[in-house]
């Protein structure tokens, strides 16, 4: 391709590149910066990661949380994306249509309908009671179980779909040819299809766990205030206490823990083709 | 002589089971919001003695929920339609030039899709309200645009994949000039990633919450916005109405997406590039 | 001793048997009513153009297609409801299907371990297998590290490995190159020799199934067309699908005269030819087809005194150093393609050269017209 050619092509980019360079890049690098030099230049505001044991606690609810997410979202998310890779084209496109229908629906929405169903009056606490197996509304929301099950929710399309993906690619000879050598149910889906379904279920654990990382709306939502992720700190950091210095300290930490998490997965895995493009 | 075929299908009815049960979970939640949107209450329940359409009555005619749902409509066209024309571009740059250069810009623009809200939220707030931004349309939009170009790279680039690039050199190659050969032949071929990515870009933008939160105060109340501040106060049923407007509007966006696939597909039987099954990211 | 005692009580027990086997999918019908036996121990070819049913039937066989009609016997009992993993067949896939995530030791040990036995209890024969596929050295590679003609080995000998009592190959060699097949031909047949499993073997290839094989049945659109072995085959083909699909022939069609008891005389416009053995079949119009391979056919420059002969005129030929290959332009049969060893040429060919073809009456053989 002649230069003049390409030039054209590095043009057609040059715009967005532009725009998100300018109005994206360049505030997150302020934020970095921010962290370092509010109120005055220095490491300081880093020091709160060691001493204050409140931030300690909703790192450590962070963690856990994502992580239970994780993998609730793989195990059930696994049968799923095994069963769309089996069936025929039309059950297929049924299901697939009910996860992108759930995934691209308002997360608030979702929290919201969840809330309803969760809460001390709500829909399954009714339920519950009227049936007789238990003498109080259990609490479900405003505590962890709420917000596990609502980024449960949330995150299962995210999971579905990379493993779906990878298994889809499995030919079936594999399968068959395990079969013909005389394994069983158990031991062909063990020892040939789980390994050969690695990928995705790498690829899901990657995706589910970044996400849930920086989630805000869900855990805000379900948590009640109780249950304080570092999404909601940063947020509460910034509207109600402005202490700049702070905020951009714990914004600046999560970029960082994301970007070396990417990085050390990205020598496993393609994390371009992870997110489609 | 069935008994051979007993375990495997009683696996397999298992199986599906599982799945659709997980699936249940995921959709039938969801459907909460139906029932009490029509309570005849005026506080969250399910109806109890009849179903009343009140609160969708107050959703509509309410002028600060129509002013929202306005505004929320206006920033998604608008961010959504920029989304479009600068995502496209860049793909089809991206797709043509296929170096190094290329590679590195592609992994920029899925940026937006993997930094969490809240830190773009904050990182946005100082610009904007440096530049005048704050609490604008303008703002709104621009955020909006951003990071909806991802959805749209993603839906082309599939789309694209699909195209044969001989194609283009052929157009090339006949003395069309670089503009005119994307106008006329690699547009046409990638339109349903073009649709796709527009769609996506709109829902993003429509439903967008925490953006809104940090780079907006008074003047711009999206409806995202109004609900949450519902949320925060006094959760009514007017809220389950809308949420059923959303959702019922939310489905007929995606099928009307499938649909204009579909047909294309069949019209023209070239690949109409996957129905998005990878739309990612929709952070929150 | 002990080898062949064993070999000699296996032979003469188990054989597989496929009684009317019939598969249709909606109205198309893959096979019909196939019916055939394997003796134990023999090399058997199913042989046929693509499309023929030839990879449906092993499927049947092997246990992953369900058959709408028929049975399979193995040694009498009927195994056509089996899973394929109760079968306790050796089975080649077209493209290996070697697990790519373990390596040529795991891939030929699984067989071993999905029978329960350990990696360090079956490490003996693996070796030993491998070495006899002559990869003795390749175990700790990952598949995607190997060749294609060595993929080929580790396939066979992971189908191998547990002795099954009959090994199923679906085109095994048709992904590789024109010498690498015909080494792994030998290979093949040595391994058959040496371990006395019952092989079926499926392919279009119809060199390999002559060169390979005990039996060949041969298919064509989903029926079984002549089986046999290959000589009987090749020599007396019943059909002209047979006699054009296996080897090459002319055709040439007569209006039978006289019959005698072994032999009869055909007519093609004034000229009449010999043909050994009875008139049969014969056309309702009174003709017979009879098919005449190139080879069998003597190529003079001067007429000749041989039985049957037509004179024409070289059209075209090709050397191919051991061979020419002649199309001879006859005025009496049209065009007849003739092969002749260039070593024992009485002349060089040349185009338009005017040449006397000449054969015998047991050279040429009555086909069945369609």
């Amino acid at each position: 391709m002649g230069d003049g050619q390409k030039r054209f092509y590095y043009w057609a980019m040059a715009p967005a590149v532009l725009l998100v360079v300018v109005f994206f890049v360049l505030p997150l690098l302020q934020v970095l910066w921010l962290s370092v030099s509010e109120p005055t230049l220095g490491l300081q505001n880093y020091a709160a990661l060691i001493d204050n044991p409140l931030l300690h606690r909703v790192w450590l609810n962070t963690i856990r949380v994502c992580a239970l997410t994780t993998l609730i979202a793989l195990t059930a998310g696994y049968p799923v994306a095994y069963a769309m890779a089996q069936v025929g084209e039309q059950h297929r496109t049924l299901m697939i249509f009910c996860i992108v229908l759930t995934f691209w629906l308002s997360v608030l929405i979702r929290a919201f309908a969840w809330v309803m169903i969760l809460r001390t009056e709500g829909v399954l606490n009714s339920a519950l009671l009227c049936l007789g197996l238990v003498d109080q509304p259990v609490r479900l929301v405003r505590n962890e179980i709420g917000v596990l099950i609502g980024m449960a929710h949330y995150m299962l399309p995210i999971a579905v779909l990379p493993m779906y993906s990878s298994m889809q690619a499995i030919p079936r000879t594999y399968v068959d040819a395990a079969r013909g050598l005389g394994a069983r149910a158990w031991q062909t889906f063990f020892w040939v299809y789980l390994p050969l379904s690695k990928p995705g279920i790498i690829a899901a654990s990657v995706l589910v766990f970044i996400f849930s990382l920086g989630f805000f709306i869900t855990p805000a939502i379900l948590g009640g205030g109780r249950v304080v992720m570092i999404a909601e700190y940063i947020r509460v950091s910034f509207d109600e206490t402005l202490r700049w210095g702070y905020a951009t300290m714990l914004a600046s930490t999560l970029l960082i823990a994301l970007s070396l998490g990417l990085a050390l997965v990205a020598r496993t895995i393609n994390v371009q083709k992870v997110f489609g493009a | 002589m069935t008994g051979h075929n007993f375990w495997p299908r009683l696996r397999w009815t298992l199986l599906l089971a599982g799945a659709w049960s997980v699936l249940g979970f995921l959709v039938v939640p969801m459907l909460i919001v139906v029932p009490v949107s029509l309570t005849d209450r005026n506080y969250l329940s399910l109806p109890e003695h009849s179903l009343s359409l009140r609160h969708y009555a107050t959703f509509l005619a309410n002028p600060l929920w129509f002013a929202s749902t306005l505004q929320s409509l206006l920033i998604a066209a608008v961010s959504a339609a920029a989304s479009v024309f600068l995502g496209a571009l860049c793909a089809i740059g991206c797709w043509r030039l296929s170096n190094g250069w290329s590679a590195a810009v592609r992994l920029l623009m899925l940026a937006p899709l993997i930094v969490p809200t809240v830190i773009q939220g904050l990182a946005m707030y100082r610009l904007w309200a440096a530049a005048g931004l704050y609490d604008t349309y303008a703002g709104v939009v621009l955020a909006h645009t951003i990071t909806g170009i991802p959805y749209v790279i993603i839906t082309v680039s599939a789309s694209l994949a699909g195209f044969d690039v001989r194609l283009e050199q052929a157009a090339r190659g006949l003395g069309a000039s670089a503009l005119d050969t994307i106008r006329l032949v690699v547009i046409p071929a990638v339109v349903p990633g073009l649709i796709s990515g527009g769609v996506f870009a709109f829902i993003h933008s429509f439903d967008e919450l925490v953006i809104v939160l940090f780079i907006t105060s008074r003047e711009i109340k999206t409806l995202p916005k109004r609900i949450w501040d519902g949320l925060q106060d006094r959760i009514d049923p007017t809220i389950a109405a809308v949420s059923v407007v959303l959702i019922v509007a939310t489905l007929l966006l995606l099928l009307a997406d499938a649909w204009i696939r579909r047909r294309r597909a069949q019209r023209r039987s070239i690949a109409a590039g996957p129905i998005a099954i990878e739309p990612q990211g929709r952070a929150a | 001793m002990g080898d062949d005692d064993n070999k000699a009580a296996r032979a003469a027990s188990h054989s597989l048997s496929l009684d009317k086997l019939t598969k249709r999918y909606g109205q198309q019908t893959a096979i019909e009513s196939v019916t055939m036996n394997v003796v134990r121990g023999k090399f058997v070819t199913l042989l046929g153009p693509s499309g023929s049913g030839k990879t449906t039937i092993l499927m049947v066989v092997a246990g992953f297609i369900t058959p709408s009609s028929g049975r399979i016997l193995l040694d009498e009992r009927d195994i056509t409801q089996l899973a394929p993993e109760h079968r306790n067949f050796g089975m080649v896939f077209q493209g290996y299907a070697l697990f790519p995530h373990m390596t040529v030791e795991e891939n030929v040990w699984f067989p071993l371990r999905v029978r329960g036995i350990s990696l360090v209890g079956a490490q003996k024969r693996v070796r030993e297998i491998l070495d006899l596929v002559q990869l003795g050295g390749l175990a700790g590679r990952l598949p995607g590290e190997l060749s294609g003609g060595q993929q080929q080995r580790v396939a066979l000998a992971r189908a191998l490995v547990f002795q099954p009592d009959l090994m199923l190959l679906d085109e095994p060699l048709s992904a590789l190159d024109k010498r690498l097949r015909a080494d792994l031909q030998w290979e093949i047949s040595a391994l058959h020799r040496r371990l006395g499993s019952t092989f079926i073997n499926v392919t279009h290839d119809q060199e390999e199934a002559l060169s390979m094989s005990d039996d060949i049945v041969i298919l064509r659109e989903g029926r079984v067309e002549q089986s046999g072995n290959p000589s009987t085959l090749y020599e007396r083909p019943a059909t002209r699908f047979v006699a054009s699909f296996l080897g090459e022939s002319n055709f040439i069609r007569g209006q039978v005269s006289n019959i005698e008891s072994d032999r009869f005389r055909y007519t093609v416009q004034d000229r009449s030819f010999l043909q050994a053995g009875e008139a049969a079949p014969k056309e309702p119009d009174g003709s017979v087809l009879v098919a005449l391979r190139p080879e069998k056919i003597s190529l003079a420059a001067e007429p000749t005194n041989l039985t049957n002969s037509v004179e024409g005129r070289i059209a075209d030929f090709k050397y191919f150093g051991s061979t020419f290959y002649l199309q001879v332009a006859t005025k009496l049969l049209g065009r007849i393609m003739v092969k002749t060893p260039a070593a024992s040429a009485t002349f060089n060919p040349s185009i338009d050269a005017q040449v006397w073809l000449g054969w015998s009456p047991d050279a040429s053989v009555v086909v069945k017209a369609s």
